[in-house]
């Protein structure tokens, strides 16, 4: 398996949870290349750095559009 | 002298009439009036319809009529009540009908004629009877219902659709009224803060006129019919709660045919008119028609906050679901990999066991057959030690018995002169020193 070198911030949420899933996958195989481990769980915490970034976006402009949901309302 | 005048007159026209008695005007009118008391015309119930209705001074003054199917008049007296009689009149007649004597009713009457020598002939009431107008009005809101069901327009009204919501009304009213004020407290005060627009078309509430001045407003806003939701008619509330006037087939008809819903709010529980049964929605009161479109307004508020809240409680789930996602993420992250150290470490040292097994598996055999080679090596240099020793006595042995010392120990001795050896006695001479090697010894001598 190639470590992919996309930007993770170029990528979907969607993408980068199905990557991260590939990549733990491989980790958990007995064919887990030794060689690209570190490159591979570098990767794997950009993902999920750049994953829980967005879910802290997505929590607070949902917060902000609710809040003027409830205002108008 | 007017009188004097007066008098001469009546004297020239009364003088030359053969003797027959002549009467005043006066005189004419009150034997009218006896007459008029007469059981064949005083106290009878009499039928018709009332018109140019008024009241003056607590009495009340009005035509009573008789019309045949067209409504053409076919009989007309004079119709009267005086006031020590007309509250008590009006005030019966409202409690059998909720509405009060007025134009446009047909009456049924107890009468007394009367002949006034200055107005006429009139009919004086002292009693009426409800039921009769009551039935009428029954027969004529049920004649113009019927028609209108022939026509198939009774229902148009009521099968128009609501938009989601209304907040477009234009009203029909009376400017000054009580019920239009109330309203409009009602629709612009209400808690959900929900926007109105409201517009005012002046009509007449009660009376002959109400019919005319409700279709001129109706005509009015079916000119920009698209500006508004709804038409809402309501009455002004007060003393007069004469409904006569609302039925009325034309007025009817308009609102049926009305291209928006109508909401009539002009009578009370117990009251129905014609309109009530066109009226897309009939309501008891100017505040149950603002009501009304409040109620709607909050149902689609509701339903609203619904989908919010709805949406919100999706919205939640999915990223409680992508944050326990990521959590689980979070919490391998720093193991897998060390994990698949520990896995990949294990293989190598099982690799390496194997490894061994496997190598010495393989060299064992030639360790075996370089041990036995070695041991063959010992073995046959041991042999070839012991023949070459053997070899070597038996040269030794040979040495021996051809060294000089063997020969020495037969008796034989070796004679040197200065290191040579003497083999020609002739080579010596006289005085030469000799050196003779014995087996054992030497011997020292000269020659003479």
């Amino acid at each position: 398996m190639e470590v992919q070198t996309t930007n993770v911030k170029e990528i979907s949420y969607r993408e980068a949870v199905n990557e991260l899933d590939i990549i733990l996958r491989e980790m958990q195989s007995d064919n887990c290349d030794i060689d690209k481990l570190s490159a591979m769980t570098r990767r794997a915490t950009e993902l999920i750095a750049e994953c829980r970034n967005r879910l802290t976006a997505t929590d607070e402009e949902l917060r902000g559009i609710l809040a003027t949901l409830t205002t108008k309302a | 002298m007017k009188k004097k005048q007066s008098s001469d007159a009546e004297m020239t026209l009364f003088g030359n009439d053969g003797g027959e008695a002549t009467l005043t005007i006066t005189q004419l009118c009150d034997a009218v009036q006896q007459l008029l008391k007469s059981p064949t015309v005083t106290d009878k119930w009499v039928v018709g319809e009332l018109i140019d209705f008024s009241v003056r001074n607590g009495h009340c003054y009005a035509d009573l009529v008789e019309k045949d199917d067209e409504g053409k008049a076919l009989a007309k007296i004079p119709f009267r009540v005086w006031n020590y009689k007309y509250d008590s009149l009006n005030n019966k007649f409202y409690a059998a009908t909720n509405q009060q004597l007025g134009a446009g009713l047909k009456v049924r009457v107890r009468v007394k004629p009367s002949m006034h020598k200055l107005y006429g002939l009139s009919v004086i009431a002292d009693d009426i009877d409800p039921n009769y107008t009551m039935g009428d009005m029954l027969r004529r809101r049920r004649e113009i219902i019927e028609r209108l069901n022939r026509e198939g327009i009774l229902n148009l009204n009521q099968q128009l659709l609501w938009p989601d919501i209304p907040t477009r009304i234009a009203v029909i009213s009376s400017p000054l009224a009580a019920g239009y004020g109330d309203f409009l407290n009602q629709l612009f005060l209400n808690e959900s803060h929900i926007r109105f627009d409201v517009k005012l078309y002046e009509a007449i509430m009660q009376g002959e006129r109400a019919c005319p001045t409700i279709l001129a407003a109706l005509e009015q806003i079916a000119t920009d019919a698209h500006r508004w939701d709804a038409v809402v008619i309501i009455r002004g509330g007060g003393a007069s709660l004469d409904l006569q006037c609302f039925d009325n087939y034309d007025l009817a008809a308009a609102i049926a045919r009305f291209p928006l819903p109508v909401i009539v709010g002009i009578g009370h529980e117990r009251d129905e008119t014609v309109l009530d049964f066109v009226a897309n929605r009939r309501v008891k009161t100017p505040t149950a028609a603002a009501e009304f479109f409040i109620k709607r307004g909050e149902s689609l508020l509701n339903r609203l906050n619904t989908i919010g809240s709805a949406l919100l409680q999706r919205a939640t789930d999915i990223m409680a679901v992508e944050k326990e996602q990521l959590s689980y993420f979070e919490g391998v992250i720093s193991v897998y990999p060390l994990n698949a150290v520990r896995h990949a470490d294990s293989r190598l040292s099982n690799n390496i066991s194997v490894l061994s097994t496997v190598a010495s598996r393989r060299i064992l055999p030639a360790i075996e057959k370089l041990n036995a080679m070695q041991s063959q090596i010992a073995l046959a240099a041991g042999g070839a030690v012991v023949s070459c020793r053997e070899r070597l006595n038996s040269s030794e042995r040979l040495l021996y018995a051809l060294s000089p010392q063997a020969v020495l120990s037969r008796g034989y001795s070796v004679t040197r002169c200065n290191g040579r050896i003497v083999t020609n006695a002739t080579d010596l001479a006289s005085g030469s020193r000799l050196t003779t090697q014995l087996a054992s010894g030497e011997i020292t001598s000269i020659v003479e």
